[in-house]
């Protein structure tokens, strides 16, 4: 019986034209011979051919049942359904592609946005137990004493193990291109703590925490493979480390990274020896790091060590204050999270959007293809055999569509790495994430399935005959509409809601161009010059070595002036010195005034081009021997001399508690500055002091160059690295960086939200548009016999166009009115990313409802017109 | 329609048409007839119905079917049973058969 019915199968789908003309004849005998019987008892030959049409039920109808029970049918037609599918989309092109293209935008942008915060947030870290990761801050975000870090790890009990990080940026020389590298000095707790077994060798034990034992590093497998070529025998051999040996006991897997928020770059890792300044309780330099011990919440850890800092601070008055336990992930990603979410939310609205849009699109062909289902209905069309050819099409447009959207996705997850914020974390661990396509790819072919269905299902309650007699528009055709509209207005919400948010976006990012920098950042090319591993470096030799360097620097010719800091605005790090102004009571320890501490050569300011309010600028007359000078900031003058003169008054930067009075390095204020920004874009001004290099030498092993150039400074950093080479080889040259570009970083995350946010918004506008353009399209068309007798009746053509304008508006009103409000209540979720606006801002919000107003006129007026146009006489003919 | 009935109707009207065919070959209309005038009225068999009964029966093998002349000289497709087609006879009339008594016993249960 099975080999029968194969046969028969094959017999199907191959002699497919001989089996459809002999079924037509079979029943078209039954027929003929059933009239032949009704003629025979006595029938007239017309009423007996009727009589047996009639009985018989439509000779289509009878092939189709017989057809349907075939063997082979369900593949037959679903192949045929397929084809047919393809025929209808390909003959209305313009309809498919926007269908595809609105499921591929939505199902791409979502894929992206959704494994990025997979990838970002949600993933845990690459650590053992990672959840059970903290991190010891001041204020949540600052460094610690290494007196404090000693106190804690012996007092408290919350945590199973604690160790400190150094930032350390050595010099390697003594191979073929001395280079400057990212690194740590850290306890020998932390590499065991993260549970990341070394790829080769070990990590360095408790007794490399000796002053003098030091010397050992693991390597990063970047630089193993960089510097080494990836020889497995690397493990003892010596490098040579700002001018000292170290040698390799461990290289770490690939793909290890530490620390995960700050110096993230490291590739070197080595023992940190306190040593003497174990004791210290300034010099704020340690990172903390600690895994909370087993049973102990992150509330329990919080209490201890603020019970702990407390007690401390009773008895070293001034210190302990405002450490912060944080968890480690939540410091990696915590700063990102607010953007991440809000454009997820984005990119879930801009699918809504796409799916309201393609459901438009399949309604209003349903409606339009109204007639065609009647007619194949009446044909012997079945229900079910409906109901797979409207699926067919929707698989088919949500297939393409989820393609199409696979392929924006892959691309723009390369994008968001490539173009993306600078310095967002783990984004080079961002993949396209299975489960999120799958997800948005059901949610597509859902839309297509739900309202692809929609005219077959109603083909199969109406009547076949009364749908052709009403020439296709169908019974509930309302309710449809009412559907439609429901659409346009969530879409209009939806859209107005993307629009407030890039709105702010936008303003926030006008905002952060308009703050003055205090400096002019066009044409200012910096490098960081490090003197660690040079001889030059040796106390006393490194002032001439800076001051011929500037000279040689001076001298290449694009070079307009030239100056050198410790740390550039912006980039790197800000040292805090606490001062003591001469006349004033001495303030109790740790509330002294702290100001920001920078080291300066003279041209720093003229070619920065910070202007000087007051008094002077550094000058080449601040040598060593002279008395002893500093530049301020116009916040510190008005903070401390509000109404004075600040110029000739003097402060300390020694303790008076401390140090004798005789002793004191008195520092006079010889001028004024304005206002920089310090390490971030945004941030209030606060106090700043700039000194004389020459007369505080040797305080940092590197300095940043700054150079103006009178072209695009860029071309210039060659010859001015090969002018300080020519001063010494032994040096290294790193971070070589326009000023432009480092205020382009500072505000990338903003402009990056901005542009997203703004080409999501574009997005939803014109879907928008495509939406209501349809929907006042259909109602129009509905409404001709309508306008017709009210045109017949004495209605102008101005009424006829309000009247659907009218009925165009009231739909987007209702959305933006509706968006309004749910923006009102999501902008707030954007608090922390928008800067110089307010997240419920009403102009924004305004604007965003009247750019949609406008749209919407525009996309209505076209059917309105076209309402104007009918002629009643037609209209009413029609009929 | 719980499938449980479509089987059993499915299953009768098969039967139906097999025991029409039992005879001699005859064509779709004369299969009807048969039937109507075997149950005298109270089974009409409709084209709807018949055609894809007949077409699954030979698809699975119970049936063979020919082009022969009627007898007011139509061209039309004759129907006869194969040996499995009578096989399958056999077998739906013992079914039935089974079936009735458990039915006629449950009825006259008191």
């Amino acid at each position: 019986m099975v080999l029968s019915r194969l046969t028969s199968l094959l017999r199907n789908l191959l002699d497919q034209q001989r089996q459809e003309r002999e079924l037509d004849r079979e029943v078209r005998t039954y027929e003929l011979l059933l009239a032949d019987e009704k003629i025979r008892a006595g029938m007239s030959p017309c009423e007996a051919h009727r009589q047996a049409r009639l009985e018989l039920g439509g000779v289509e109808q009878v092939k189709e049942q017989v057809r349907e029970m075939r063997a082979g049918h369900l593949l037959e037609t679903l192949w045929q359904d397929l084809r047919f599918g393809l025929r209808m989309l390909r003959k209305n092109l313009a309809f498919t592609l926007l269908a595809v293209l609105a499921l591929a935008l939505g199902v791409g942008a979502s894929s992206v946005m959704f494994s990025a915060v997979d990838s970002i947030l949600l993933r845990p870290l690459p650590y053992r137990s990672a959840d059970r990761l903290v991190v010891i801050l001041n204020h949540g975000r600052g460094p610690i004493a290494p007196a404090n870090y000693v106190d804690w790890k012996a007092q408290s009990k919350s945590f199973e193990t604690m160790g400190a990080a150094e930032y350390w940026t050595p010099d390697l020389t003594g191979v073929d291109r001395p280079s400057r590298l990212w690194a740590l000095r850290m306890t020998s707790d932390i590499l065991p703590m993260l549970g990341v077994p070394a790829m080769l060798g070990r990590f360095f034990a408790k007794e490399e925490e000796q002053g003098g034992h030091e010397y050992e590093v693991v390597l990063s497998y970047g630089l193993w493979q960089r510097q080494f070529g990836g020889d497995p025998g690397v493990l003892g051999r010596q490098i040579s480390l700002d001018g000292k040996s170290y040698a390799i006991v461990g290289v770490m897997p690939a793909g290890f990274k530490f620390a995960p928020f700050w110096a993230t770059k490291a590739e070197l890792w080595a023992p940190l020896a306190l040593g003497p300044r174990a004791t210290q309780r300034g010099g704020n330099s340690l990172r903390i790091f600690a895994r909370l011990a087993p049973g102990v919440g992150l509330a329990d850890a919080r209490a201890e060590l603020a019970t702990t800092t407390a007690r401390l601070e009773q008895q070293y008055p001034g210190t302990n204050r405002d450490a912060q336990v944080v968890p480690l992930k939540e410091k990696v990603v915590g700063r990102i999270r607010p953007a991440l979410l809000t454009m997820q939310l984005a990119v879930a609205f801009v699918l809504l959007i796409a799916c309201a849009n393609v459901a438009h699109m399949l309604l209003a062909r349903g409606a339009a293809r109204a007639g065609e289902v009647a007619v194949r209905s009446a044909l012997g069309a079945g229900r079910l055999r409906l109901l797979q050819q409207f699926l067919a099409e929707s698989l088919i447009l949500a297939t393409a569509g989820g393609i199409l959207g696979l392929l924006l996705a892959a691309g723009g997850i390369r994008a968001l790495v490539v173009f993306g914020p600078a310095d967002v974390p783990r984004v080079d661990n961002v993949s396209l994430d299975w489960r999120v396509t799958l997800f948005t790819l059901s949610v597509s072919t859902l839309t297509g399935v739900i309202f692809g269905l929609a005219p077959a299902r109603r083909a199969a309650r109406i009547d076949p005959a009364e749908s052709l007699k009403e020439g296709g528009r169908s019974g509930d055709s309302t309710a449809r509409h009412r559907t439609r509209s429901l659409l346009v207005v969530t879409e209009f919400a939806l859209a107005l809601m993307l629009l407030a948010g890039a709105g702010l976006m936008l303003r926030t990012l006008l905002a952060l161009q308009a703050i003055d920098p205090g400096f002019d950042p066009h044409n200012v090319l910096t490098m960081v010059v490090s003197t660690s591993g040079s001889l030059v470096s040796a106390p006393g030799h490194s002032d001439g070595f800076y001051h011929e360097m500037l000279d040689q620097v001076r001298a290449v010719p694009s070079v307009v002036s030239a100056g050198l800091t410790n740390h550039v605005p912006l980039a790197g790090d800000i040292w805090g010195y606490p001062f003591w102004i001469e006349g004033q009571s001495i303030p109790a320890p740790g509330d002294e005034p702290d100001a920001a501490y920078r080291l300066v050569f003279p041209g720093y300011f003229k070619t920065m081009a910070m202007p000087i309010l007051r008094g002077r600028p550094i000058e080449d007359s601040d040598t060593a021997t002279a008395p002893h000078v500093v530049v301020i900031n116009e916040y510190l003058a008005r903070r401390y001399w509000p109404d004075q003169d600040p110029i000739g008054k003097r402060f300390t930067l020694d303790n008076p508690a401390k140090v004798a009075a005789k002793k004191l390095n008195w520092l006079t204020v010889v001028g004024v500055v304005k206002n920089v920004v310090r390490s971030d874009w945004t941030a209030l001004p606060e106090e700043e002091i700039f000194l004389p290099y020459s007369q505080n030498a040797g305080v940092g092993p590197y300095m940043t160059l700054v150079a103006r150039t009178s072209i695009d400074p860029s071309p210039s950093a060659e010859p001015i690295e090969n002018a300080i080479w020519s001063v010494d080889r032994d040096v290294t040259i790193s971070e070589v960086q326009t000023m432009s570009a480092v205020i382009a970083r500072a505000n990338s995350q903003a402009r990056f939200d901005a542009v997203l946010l703004a080409t999501f918004a574009a997005v939803a506008l014109v879907m928008s548009a495509v939406g209501i353009y349809g929907v006042m399209t259909y109602a129009v068309a509905r409404r001709r016999h309508e306008i017709g007798v009210r045109m017949a009746l004495g209605a102008s053509r101005a009424n006829v166009l309000a009247n659907i304008l009218r009925e165009g508006m009231a739909l987007a009103l209702a959305g933006s009115v509706s968006g309004i409000l749910g923006g009102l209540i999501l902008s707030r979720l954007m608090a922390t990313l928008l800067y110089g606006v307010r997240p419920g801002d009403p102009l924004t919000f305004g604007g965003a409802a009247a750019l949609l107003a406008i749209v919407a006129l525009a996309a209505c007026y076209v059917p309105a017109r076209d309402a104007t146009h009918v002629d009643p006489v037609v209209a009413l003919r029609h009929e | 329609m719980s499938p449980d009935q479509t089987n059993l109707l499915q299953g009768t009207l098969d039967m139906m048409i097999l025991k029409a065919l039992a005879l001699s070959e005859m064509h779709g209309l004369g299969i009807s007839r048969r039937i109507e005038q075997i149950t005298q009225g109270t089974f009409q068999v409709k084209p709807g119905s018949l055609f894809p009964a007949l077409h699954r029966m030979e698809e699975q093998g119970w049936l063979v079917s020919h082009w022969g002349e009627s007898d007011n000289s139509r061209r039309a497709k004759y129907y006869k049973l194969t040996s499995a087609g009578r096989r399958q006879l056999e077998a739906e009339t013992r079914r039935w058969g089974r079936i009735a008594l458990a039915i006629t016993r449950t009825l006259e249960a008191s």
